[in-house]
């Protein structure tokens, strides 16, 4: 507390800052031409009637009727949330579980770091088209190993559920390194000691991490799963190279709905619409980021 | 202290087990279709549908890799090279100053200002996406370099000064008093003083752009609508999307060479690498 007081005061020192604000001109100019003016753009167009990406005349909260009124929109939030918690619930244990591993190992420890890094060092358009050609029903590996174990081709893209869970599964693998990394920064500051006096009263592993390594953790996790379903409610690219939100709309996220909206169906305005909505939840996570910010740094 | 080495030896040994049954796990989760792809890309392009599936190439063949050069692709790596490079440039150029100031000169108002850069960073991606390109997809703006650049640019903007802020904190504000007294300038400050004292920060902080720049799929897709300012990601699923069906030889090796860099930065830099990826990631 007290640092950061001091810190604050150094501000405070008498001196001609108004040129200050020349140095955040240039990253202020830029924001507002690729974020705040496409935002109003974005606004705009869902107030008006659009032909291509022509704008028309106004048409109120028409767009917004629309929307809501759309029977596809339930089921296009009900696979976000589907994809963004299925994808959650295993890539946050398994970046944790990655971390603390990694932290534990003496031997070979860049070896095992680089595997489990290798997800996500590929990019989301390797990852997505990578795992198709793996699954590909008539040449690949995985239907190899589907049709020794009895069952048929591994044709997983080719039904809604299948190709929902799918998409899922590839977004999980490549993005656990990314919640391994948040976490091995934290696991750096829990103090050795704590596990060296649990030992010694004869705590095992388990005792270890329920007892110290979460409770140190707390807040880091509920930043990791904010950083993770932001990541997952915007995705687009691993479901743009795979299914492109098919088959049947089967794997439609918010955000692929959007893509779609504006590439496939020319609705701007529709998809400003939609976009509008995506936006607010984004704001939601944004929120609870900042509030958890807060808390991490006071 | 014996008893409990006498023991931890054993111990030891017994506890490393599920360390390394969850490492082997790993692995058979992770490298299989890696080591796929890098199989296909070693066959003829006759093996490459062959069923049951042979996981060594025989005969090996380079063919693919050779097949992959042409102007086309060539293209795809100078774009993605010229928006990684511009991108680098133009993100230090605007977040070194605002991360300057932003940490040596706390106010209110700053504070806000950097609330909103990091807020807006946090925007989706593609709402904005789809709002630039129809905002601009008639105007010679759409697959200019220079756009494409600012686009990447601001994406990046709000986690390269979080990075920045960081490493500037570090640095002892008694430097730059006693620069001040000297009689430098603000501006000679962060230039002469802070500026080479960052540096390891600066470089970690343009691999990252690099990697990010490399690997993003979307802007190029939405962004670049012809084929000549495409980027290596479009140039990966393009063979997948060819109107002939998949040529799924070439598509391999297009990956392989294309991972080649992030790879080489990766292996070369791995600790900066991590540590620029934990310490900017925590906060942001």
């Amino acid at each position: 507390m007290p640092d950061h007081r001091s810190g604050r005061s150094v501000a405070a020192r008498p001196r001609k800052n108004r040129a200050v604000w020349l140095y955040v001109i240039p990253v202020s100019a830029v924001f507002l031409f690729v974020f705040v003016g496409p935002l109003i753009y974005t606004a705009w167009t869902a107030l008006h009637e659009t032909t291509y990406y022509q704008i028309g005349k106004f048409s109120g909260l028409n767009s917004f009727v629309t929307l809501f009124s759309d029977p596809n929109l339930a089921s296009s939030v009900g696979i976000t949330i589907v994809f963004s918690l299925g994808a959650l619930v295993i890539a946050l244990p398994a970046g944790l579980l990655s971390a603390i591993v990694l932290n534990n190992l003496n031997h070979f420890k860049r070896t095992v770091r680089s595997l489990f890094l290798l997800p996500w060092l590929l990019s989301q358009a390797t990852a997505g088209t990578m795992w198709m050609w793996f699954l590909n029903p008539d040449y690949g590996p995985g239907t190899a190993i589907t049709e020794a174990l009895g069952f048929g081709p591994s044709n997983v893209f080719s039904s809604t559920g299948g190709a929902l869970v799918a998409v899922t599964l590839i977004t999980a693998w490549w993005s656990y390194p990314q919640a391994m990394l948040l976490f091995l920064g934290a696991l750096q500051t829990v103090p050795k000691e704590l596990y060296e006096s649990l030992r010694v009263d004869g705590g095992g592993i388990w005792r270890g991490f329920a007892n110290v390594t979460l409770p140190y953790l707390r807040n880091t996790i509920v930043s990791v799963v904010i950083v993770l379903l932001m990541l997952y409610v915007q995705m687009v690219t691993i479901i743009l190279v795979t299914t492109r939100g098919g088959p049947l709309r089967g794997t439609e996220t918010l955000s692929m709905r959007v893509f779609n909206e504006v590439f496939q169906q020319y609705n701007l305005s529709g998809a400003s619409a939609t976009a509008i909505l995506l936006f607010a939840v984004n704001i939601v996570l944004t929120l609870i980021a900042i509030r958890f910010r807060r808390k991490e740094s006071l | 202290m014996t008893t409990t080495t006498g023991r931890g030896r054993g111990g030891k040994f017994i506890r490393a087990i599920p360390t390394w049954l969850y490492i082997i796990v790993s692995a058979a989760v992770v490298l299989p279709p890696v080591a796929w792809i890098l199989s296909t890309s070693l066959k003829t392009p006759k093996d490459t549908i062959q069923f049951p599936p042979r996981w060594i190439p025989n005969p090996i063949s380079f063919a693919e890799y050779a097949g992959l050069f042409n102007s086309t692709n060539i293209r795809f790596f100078i774009n993605s090279l010229a928006y990684a490079g511009g991108t680098i440039v133009l993100a230090l150029a605007i977040c070194i100053p605002a991360a300057y100031v932003a940490t040596r000169y706390r106010s209110r108002r700053m504070e806000i200002v950097m609330t909103g850069i990091l807020v807006l960073s946090m925007v989706p991606a593609i709402v904005v996406f789809i709002a630039l390109y129809s905002m601009f997809v008639k105007t010679a703006l759409v697959n200019s370099y220079p756009f494409l650049i600012i686009v990447y640019a601001a994406i990046i903007c709000g986690q390269t000064i979080l990075f920045l802020r960081n490493f500037i904190e570090n640095i002892p504000l008694e430097i730059e008093e006693a620069a001040a007294i000297d009689g430098c300038s603000r501006l000679q400050i962060l230039w002469r003083i802070v500026l080479p004292l960052i540096r390891p920060g600066i470089a970690a902080i343009a691999i990252f752009i690099f990697v990010f720049v490399w690997n993003d799929y979307l802007v190029g897709t939405v962004l670049a609508t012809t084929e000549d300012m495409k980027t290596v990601q479009n140039g990966i699923v393009r063979y997948l999307q060819t109107g002939y069906g998949a040529f799924w030889g070439l598509f391999s090796a297009f990956i392989v060479v294309a991972f080649i860099p992030v790879l080489a930065l990766f292996s070369a830099f791995q600790r900066w690498f991590v540590a620029g990826l934990t310490s900017g990631g925590v906060k942001g």
